[in-house]
Protein backbone atom coordinates (compact mmCIF):
# COMPACT_ATOMS: atom_id res chain seq x y z
CA UNK A 1 0.00 0.00 0.00
CA UNK A 2 2.75 2.45 1.02
CA UNK A 3 4.69 1.53 -2.14
CA UNK A 4 1.57 2.24 -4.20
CA UNK A 5 1.06 5.64 -2.52
CA UNK A 6 4.75 6.47 -3.04
CA UNK A 7 4.59 5.48 -6.73
CA UNK A 8 1.50 7.63 -7.25
CA UNK A 9 3.12 10.61 -5.46
CA UNK A 10 6.35 10.12 -7.46
CA UNK A 11 4.30 10.10 -10.66
CA UNK A 12 2.63 13.40 -9.66
CA UNK A 13 6.04 14.77 -8.76
CA UNK A 14 7.30 14.04 -12.30
CA UNK A 15 4.74 16.50 -13.72
CA UNK A 16 6.16 19.81 -14.87
CA UNK A 17 3.17 21.71 -13.43
CA UNK A 18 3.82 20.24 -10.00
CA UNK A 19 7.37 21.60 -9.99
CA UNK A 20 6.26 24.96 -11.42
CA UNK A 21 3.61 25.38 -8.73
CA UNK A 22 6.00 24.38 -5.96
CA UNK A 23 8.70 26.77 -7.15
CA UNK A 24 6.42 29.73 -7.84
CA UNK A 25 6.68 31.97 -4.78
CA UNK A 26 3.52 33.97 -5.44
CA UNK A 27 1.34 31.23 -6.97
CA UNK A 28 2.09 28.68 -4.25
CA UNK A 29 1.58 31.23 -1.48
CA UNK A 30 -1.64 32.50 -3.06
CA UNK A 31 -3.00 28.96 -3.22
CA UNK A 32 -1.97 28.34 0.39
CA UNK A 33 -3.37 31.69 1.55
CA UNK A 34 -6.68 30.91 -0.18
CA UNK A 35 -6.70 27.49 1.52
CA UNK A 36 -6.21 29.12 4.93
CA UNK A 37 -8.47 32.17 4.49
CA UNK A 38 -11.33 30.03 3.19
CA UNK A 39 -11.49 28.65 6.75
CA UNK A 40 -13.48 31.80 7.54
CA UNK A 41 -16.15 30.71 5.06
CA UNK A 42 -16.19 26.94 5.56
CA UNK A 43 -15.30 26.47 9.23
CA UNK A 44 -16.72 29.86 10.17
CA UNK A 45 -20.19 28.80 8.97
CA UNK A 46 -19.82 25.26 10.33
CA UNK A 47 -18.89 26.54 13.79
CA UNK A 48 -21.92 28.85 13.81
CA UNK A 49 -24.27 25.96 12.98
CA UNK A 50 -22.63 23.67 15.57
CA UNK A 51 -22.71 26.41 18.22
CA UNK A 52 -26.39 27.09 17.44
CA UNK A 53 -27.22 23.42 18.13
CA UNK A 54 -25.17 23.51 21.33
CA UNK A 55 -27.10 26.59 22.45
CA UNK A 56 -24.18 29.04 22.36
CA UNK A 57 -25.11 31.11 19.30
CA UNK A 58 -28.24 32.69 17.76
CA UNK A 59 -30.62 31.27 20.41
CA UNK A 60 -33.55 33.27 19.02
CA UNK A 61 -33.07 32.14 15.43
CA UNK A 62 -34.64 28.79 14.41
CA UNK A 63 -31.97 26.12 14.00
CA UNK A 64 -33.28 25.19 10.56
CA UNK A 65 -32.88 28.84 9.43
CA UNK A 66 -29.26 28.98 10.63
CA UNK A 67 -28.38 25.61 9.06
CA UNK A 68 -30.31 26.30 5.85
CA UNK A 69 -28.94 29.79 5.21
CA UNK A 70 -25.33 28.97 6.02
CA UNK A 71 -25.24 25.75 4.01
CA UNK A 72 -24.48 27.34 0.63
CA UNK A 73 -21.55 29.57 1.76
CA UNK A 74 -20.24 26.63 3.82
CA UNK A 75 -20.29 24.31 0.79
CA UNK A 76 -18.66 26.98 -1.39
CA UNK A 77 -15.95 27.32 1.27
CA UNK A 78 -15.36 23.58 1.53
CA UNK A 79 -15.23 23.25 -2.28
CA UNK A 80 -12.56 25.97 -2.43
CA UNK A 81 -10.65 24.25 0.39
CA UNK A 82 -10.72 20.89 -1.42
CA UNK A 83 -9.54 22.45 -4.72
CA UNK A 84 -6.72 24.44 -3.10
CA UNK A 85 -5.86 21.48 -0.85
CA UNK A 86 -5.51 19.19 -3.88
CA UNK A 87 -3.30 21.82 -5.56
CA UNK A 88 -1.09 22.03 -2.44
CA UNK A 89 -0.77 18.22 -2.45
CA UNK A 90 0.02 18.28 -6.18
CA UNK A 91 2.79 20.85 -5.61
CA UNK A 92 4.58 18.71 -2.96
CA UNK A 93 3.20 15.19 -3.47
CA UNK A 94 5.86 12.86 -2.03
CA UNK A 95 6.50 14.75 1.19
CA UNK A 96 2.76 15.30 1.76
CA UNK A 97 1.85 11.64 1.09
CA UNK A 98 4.51 10.58 3.60
CA UNK A 99 3.60 13.15 6.24
CA UNK A 100 2.34 11.63 9.48
CA UNK A 101 0.19 14.73 10.02
CA UNK A 102 -1.26 14.62 6.52
CA UNK A 103 -2.25 10.97 7.02
CA UNK A 104 -3.93 11.70 10.37
CA UNK A 105 -5.65 14.73 8.84
CA UNK A 106 -6.94 12.60 5.97
CA UNK A 107 -8.47 10.06 8.38
CA UNK A 108 -9.99 12.85 10.47
CA UNK A 109 -11.51 14.40 7.32
CA UNK A 110 -13.19 11.07 6.53
CA UNK A 111 -14.48 10.83 10.13
CA UNK A 112 -15.75 14.44 9.98
CA UNK A 113 -17.49 13.78 6.66
CA UNK A 114 -19.27 10.67 8.04
CA UNK A 115 -20.28 12.60 11.16
CA UNK A 116 -21.58 15.48 9.01
CA UNK A 117 -23.60 13.07 6.83
CA UNK A 118 -25.23 11.34 9.82
CA UNK A 119 -25.73 14.69 11.60
CA UNK A 120 -27.42 16.20 8.55
CA UNK A 121 -29.77 13.22 8.19
CA UNK A 122 -30.65 13.12 11.88
CA UNK A 123 -31.28 16.87 11.92
CA UNK A 124 -33.51 16.78 8.83
CA UNK A 125 -35.63 14.03 10.38
CA UNK A 126 -36.16 15.67 13.75
CA UNK A 127 -35.72 19.45 13.40
CA UNK A 128 -39.45 20.25 13.28
CA UNK A 129 -39.82 19.06 16.88
CA UNK A 130 -37.18 21.35 18.41
CA UNK A 131 -36.48 24.05 15.77
CA UNK A 132 -37.05 27.02 18.08
CA UNK A 133 -35.57 25.44 21.24
CA UNK A 134 -32.40 27.08 22.51
CA UNK A 135 -30.55 23.75 22.37
CA UNK A 136 -30.86 20.72 20.12
CA UNK A 137 -31.61 17.24 21.54
CA UNK A 138 -28.72 15.44 23.21
CA UNK A 139 -27.69 13.21 20.29
CA UNK A 140 -27.48 16.16 17.93
CA UNK A 141 -25.55 18.19 20.50
CA UNK A 142 -23.08 15.30 20.75
CA UNK A 143 -22.71 15.27 16.96
CA UNK A 144 -22.16 19.05 16.93
CA UNK A 145 -19.52 18.80 19.67
CA UNK A 146 -17.85 15.95 17.78
CA UNK A 147 -17.84 18.05 14.62
CA UNK A 148 -16.06 20.91 16.44
CA UNK A 149 -13.52 18.49 17.97
CA UNK A 150 -12.81 16.86 14.57
CA UNK A 151 -12.23 20.21 12.91
CA UNK A 152 -10.02 21.55 15.70
CA UNK A 153 -7.86 18.43 15.27
CA UNK A 154 -7.93 18.75 11.47
CA UNK A 155 -6.70 22.35 11.63
CA UNK A 156 -3.97 21.38 14.14
CA UNK A 157 -2.80 18.52 11.87
CA UNK A 158 -2.97 20.80 8.83
CA UNK A 159 -0.79 23.34 10.58
CA UNK A 160 1.68 20.63 11.68
CA UNK A 161 2.19 19.40 8.09
CA UNK A 162 4.48 22.42 7.64
CA UNK A 163 6.90 21.05 10.26
CA UNK A 164 9.50 18.46 9.21
CA UNK A 165 10.07 16.62 12.51
CA UNK A 166 8.84 13.26 11.18
CA UNK A 167 9.88 13.54 7.50
CA UNK A 168 11.18 10.34 5.85
CA UNK A 169 14.20 12.36 4.74
CA UNK A 170 15.62 12.08 8.29
CA UNK A 171 16.31 9.02 10.43
CA UNK A 172 13.08 8.13 12.22
CA UNK A 173 12.11 5.52 14.81
CA UNK A 174 10.55 2.41 13.25
CA UNK A 175 7.06 3.38 14.44
CA UNK A 176 7.19 6.85 12.84
CA UNK A 177 8.65 5.35 9.67
CA UNK A 178 5.79 2.85 9.48
CA UNK A 179 3.08 5.46 10.08
CA UNK A 180 4.63 7.85 7.55
CA UNK A 181 5.00 5.01 5.02
CA UNK A 182 8.69 5.63 4.36
CA UNK A 183 10.13 3.34 1.68
CA UNK A 184 13.61 1.89 2.18
CA UNK A 185 16.00 3.41 -0.35
CA UNK A 186 13.44 5.85 -1.78
CA UNK A 187 14.96 8.50 -4.05
CA UNK A 188 12.36 11.26 -3.80
CA UNK A 189 11.35 13.18 -0.69
CA UNK B 1 -25.18 72.68 32.72
CA UNK B 2 -23.74 72.58 29.21
CA UNK B 3 -23.08 68.84 29.57
CA UNK B 4 -26.61 68.01 28.44
CA UNK B 5 -26.30 69.97 25.20
CA UNK B 6 -25.46 67.50 22.42
CA UNK B 7 -22.67 68.57 20.10
CA UNK B 8 -23.85 68.16 16.51
CA UNK B 9 -21.87 65.65 14.42
CA UNK B 10 -19.88 64.72 17.56
CA UNK B 11 -19.09 61.16 16.48
CA UNK B 12 -18.13 62.25 12.97
CA UNK B 13 -15.81 64.94 14.37
CA UNK B 14 -14.11 62.38 16.64
CA UNK B 15 -13.65 59.86 13.80
CA UNK B 16 -12.27 62.49 11.40
CA UNK B 17 -9.89 63.73 14.13
CA UNK B 18 -8.66 60.20 14.85
CA UNK B 19 -8.14 59.51 11.11
CA UNK B 20 -6.29 62.85 10.72
CA UNK B 21 -4.06 62.06 13.72
CA UNK B 22 -3.42 58.57 12.34
CA UNK B 23 -2.42 59.92 8.93
CA UNK B 24 -0.17 62.57 10.52
CA UNK B 25 1.51 59.82 12.54
CA UNK B 26 1.89 57.57 9.47
CA UNK B 27 3.46 60.21 7.24
CA UNK B 28 5.70 61.95 9.77
CA UNK B 29 9.03 61.09 11.38
CA UNK B 30 7.16 60.26 14.56
CA UNK B 31 6.38 56.81 13.14
CA UNK B 32 10.10 55.96 12.85
CA UNK B 33 10.81 57.44 16.28
CA UNK B 34 8.11 55.27 17.93
CA UNK B 35 9.27 52.19 15.98
CA UNK B 36 12.85 52.63 17.18
CA UNK B 37 11.69 53.18 20.75
CA UNK B 38 9.74 49.90 20.64
CA UNK B 39 12.81 47.71 19.99
CA UNK B 40 13.61 47.13 23.71
CA UNK B 41 9.99 46.08 24.24
CA UNK B 42 10.20 43.49 21.46
CA UNK B 43 13.55 42.25 22.84
CA UNK B 44 11.90 41.89 26.24
CA UNK B 45 9.00 39.94 24.68
CA UNK B 46 11.40 37.18 23.62
CA UNK B 47 12.63 36.81 27.20
CA UNK B 48 9.15 36.29 28.68
CA UNK B 49 7.71 32.82 29.42
CA UNK B 50 5.70 32.96 26.21
CA UNK B 51 8.82 33.91 24.25
CA UNK B 52 10.95 31.13 25.76
CA UNK B 53 8.25 28.46 25.24
CA UNK B 54 7.58 29.65 21.69
CA UNK B 55 11.26 29.50 20.77
CA UNK B 56 12.18 26.22 22.46
CA UNK B 57 9.07 24.09 22.05
CA UNK B 58 8.06 24.07 18.39
CA UNK B 59 5.03 21.82 18.98
CA UNK B 60 3.49 24.33 21.42
CA UNK B 61 4.03 27.14 18.93
CA UNK B 62 2.40 25.09 16.14
CA UNK B 63 -0.65 24.17 18.24
CA UNK B 64 -1.14 27.81 19.31
CA UNK B 65 -0.84 28.78 15.63
CA UNK B 66 -3.66 26.33 14.86
CA UNK B 67 -5.86 27.90 17.55
CA UNK B 68 -5.06 31.32 16.08
CA UNK B 69 -6.44 30.01 12.75
CA UNK B 70 -9.51 28.54 14.48
CA UNK B 71 -10.16 31.92 16.12
CA UNK B 72 -9.80 33.53 12.69
CA UNK B 73 -12.36 31.08 11.28
CA UNK B 74 -14.89 31.89 14.01
CA UNK B 75 -14.22 35.63 13.72
CA UNK B 76 -14.67 35.42 9.94
CA UNK B 77 -17.90 33.46 10.35
CA UNK B 78 -19.34 36.02 12.78
CA UNK B 79 -18.31 38.97 10.56
CA UNK B 80 -19.66 37.35 7.38
CA UNK B 81 -23.02 36.48 8.92
CA UNK B 82 -23.63 39.93 10.40
CA UNK B 83 -22.48 41.65 7.20
CA UNK B 84 -24.62 39.32 5.08
CA UNK B 85 -27.63 40.45 7.16
CA UNK B 86 -26.67 44.12 6.67
CA UNK B 87 -26.31 43.57 2.93
CA UNK B 88 -29.72 41.89 2.81
CA UNK B 89 -28.24 38.56 1.66
CA UNK B 90 -29.40 36.39 4.58
CA UNK B 91 -31.83 36.35 7.50
CA UNK B 92 -33.78 39.30 6.09
CA UNK B 93 -36.97 37.78 7.56
CA UNK B 94 -35.55 38.39 11.07
CA UNK B 95 -35.04 41.71 12.90
CA UNK B 96 -31.40 42.79 12.42
CA UNK B 97 -30.71 42.84 16.17
CA UNK B 98 -31.62 39.17 16.44
CA UNK B 99 -28.69 38.32 14.17
CA UNK B 100 -26.23 41.17 14.86
CA UNK B 101 -26.11 40.89 18.66
CA UNK B 102 -25.31 37.15 18.94
CA UNK B 103 -22.89 37.48 16.02
CA UNK B 104 -21.12 40.32 17.86
CA UNK B 105 -20.80 38.19 21.02
CA UNK B 106 -19.09 35.45 18.97
CA UNK B 107 -16.92 38.09 17.28
CA UNK B 108 -15.69 39.34 20.68
CA UNK B 109 -15.00 35.78 21.85
CA UNK B 110 -13.04 35.01 18.66
CA UNK B 111 -11.16 38.33 18.88
CA UNK B 112 -10.06 37.60 22.46
CA UNK B 113 -8.85 34.11 21.46
CA UNK B 114 -7.06 35.52 18.39
CA UNK B 115 -5.39 38.25 20.47
CA UNK B 116 -4.30 35.82 23.21
CA UNK B 117 -2.81 33.32 20.75
CA UNK B 118 -1.39 36.17 18.65
CA UNK B 119 0.48 37.65 21.64
CA UNK B 120 1.96 34.21 22.41
CA UNK B 121 3.12 33.77 18.81
CA UNK B 122 4.50 37.32 18.65
CA UNK B 123 6.61 36.69 21.77
CA UNK B 124 8.21 33.64 20.13
CA UNK B 125 9.32 35.55 17.02
CA UNK B 126 9.37 39.13 18.37
CA UNK B 127 12.62 40.37 16.82
CA UNK B 128 11.81 38.79 13.45
CA UNK B 129 8.38 40.42 13.19
CA UNK B 130 9.70 43.73 14.51
CA UNK B 131 11.66 44.11 11.25
CA UNK B 132 8.82 42.87 9.00
CA UNK B 133 6.76 45.65 7.34
CA UNK B 134 3.86 43.20 6.81
CA UNK B 135 3.56 42.66 10.60
CA UNK B 136 3.06 46.39 11.08
CA UNK B 137 0.55 46.46 8.20
CA UNK B 138 -1.38 43.74 10.01
CA UNK B 139 -1.26 45.62 13.32
CA UNK B 140 -2.49 48.75 11.53
CA UNK B 141 -5.32 46.78 9.87
CA UNK B 142 -6.19 45.08 13.17
CA UNK B 143 -6.29 48.37 15.08
CA UNK B 144 -8.45 49.89 12.32
CA UNK B 145 -10.75 46.86 12.40
CA UNK B 146 -11.21 46.96 16.18
CA UNK B 147 -11.77 50.74 16.21
CA UNK B 148 -14.18 50.38 13.29
CA UNK B 149 -16.26 47.74 15.07
CA UNK B 150 -16.41 49.36 18.51
CA UNK B 151 -16.50 53.06 17.57
CA UNK B 152 -18.27 53.12 14.21
CA UNK B 153 -20.18 49.93 13.36
CA UNK B 154 -21.69 49.08 16.75
CA UNK B 155 -22.68 52.64 17.78
CA UNK B 156 -24.10 53.30 14.31
CA UNK B 157 -26.25 50.15 14.35
CA UNK B 158 -27.11 50.40 18.04
CA UNK B 159 -30.59 51.83 17.56
CA UNK B 160 -31.47 49.51 14.70
CA UNK B 161 -30.78 49.73 10.99
CA UNK B 162 -34.31 50.58 9.88
CA UNK B 163 -33.93 54.35 10.21
CA UNK B 164 -30.50 54.45 8.54
CA UNK B 165 -29.87 55.09 4.87
CA UNK B 166 -29.73 51.57 3.29
CA UNK B 167 -26.63 52.54 1.32
CA UNK B 168 -24.83 53.58 4.51
CA UNK B 169 -25.66 50.17 6.02
CA UNK B 170 -24.33 48.40 2.91
CA UNK B 171 -21.19 50.56 2.96
CA UNK B 172 -20.55 49.62 6.60
CA UNK B 173 -20.93 45.91 5.75
CA UNK B 174 -18.58 46.10 2.75
CA UNK B 175 -15.99 48.09 4.74
CA UNK B 176 -16.20 45.50 7.54
CA UNK B 177 -15.64 42.51 5.20
CA UNK B 178 -12.73 44.28 3.46
CA UNK B 179 -11.10 45.25 6.76
CA UNK B 180 -11.19 41.78 8.29
CA UNK B 181 -10.10 40.16 5.04
CA UNK B 182 -7.10 42.51 5.04
CA UNK B 183 -6.28 41.59 8.66
CA UNK B 184 -6.41 37.85 7.88
CA UNK B 185 -4.53 38.08 4.57
CA UNK B 186 -1.73 40.29 5.95
CA UNK B 187 -1.49 37.90 8.92
CA UNK B 188 -1.03 34.93 6.61
CA UNK B 189 1.63 36.84 4.70
CA UNK B 190 3.73 37.23 7.87
CA UNK B 191 4.41 33.49 7.57
CA UNK B 192 5.80 33.92 4.05
CA UNK B 193 8.07 36.83 4.95
CA UNK B 194 11.38 37.20 6.70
Amino acid sequence: MNQLIYNFAAWLDSHRWSTLLHESFYMYNWVETTHVLTLMLSLGMLFLVDLRLLGYAFPDVPASAVAGRLKLPMLVGFTLMVVTGLLLFYAIPVRSAQSVWFRIKFLLLIAAAINAFLFHRRMRESVAAWDTDQRAPRRLRAAAALSIIFWVLIVICGRLIAYNWFDCEYDQPAFVSAVAGCIAGQELY
Amino acid sequence: MNAAVPIPWFRTIVVVTVVALGLTFAFSGLRIYVWEALLPFFEWMETTWFGVIGQTWGAAFAVVEAFHLLAMALLGGAVLVSDARLLGLAFTELPARQVLDPAHRLFVLALVLALATGVFMACGVAIKIYYLPVFWFKMLALATGVLFVFFIKRPLLHDGIEQLNPWLVRLVAIASVMLWFTVAASGRWIGFSG
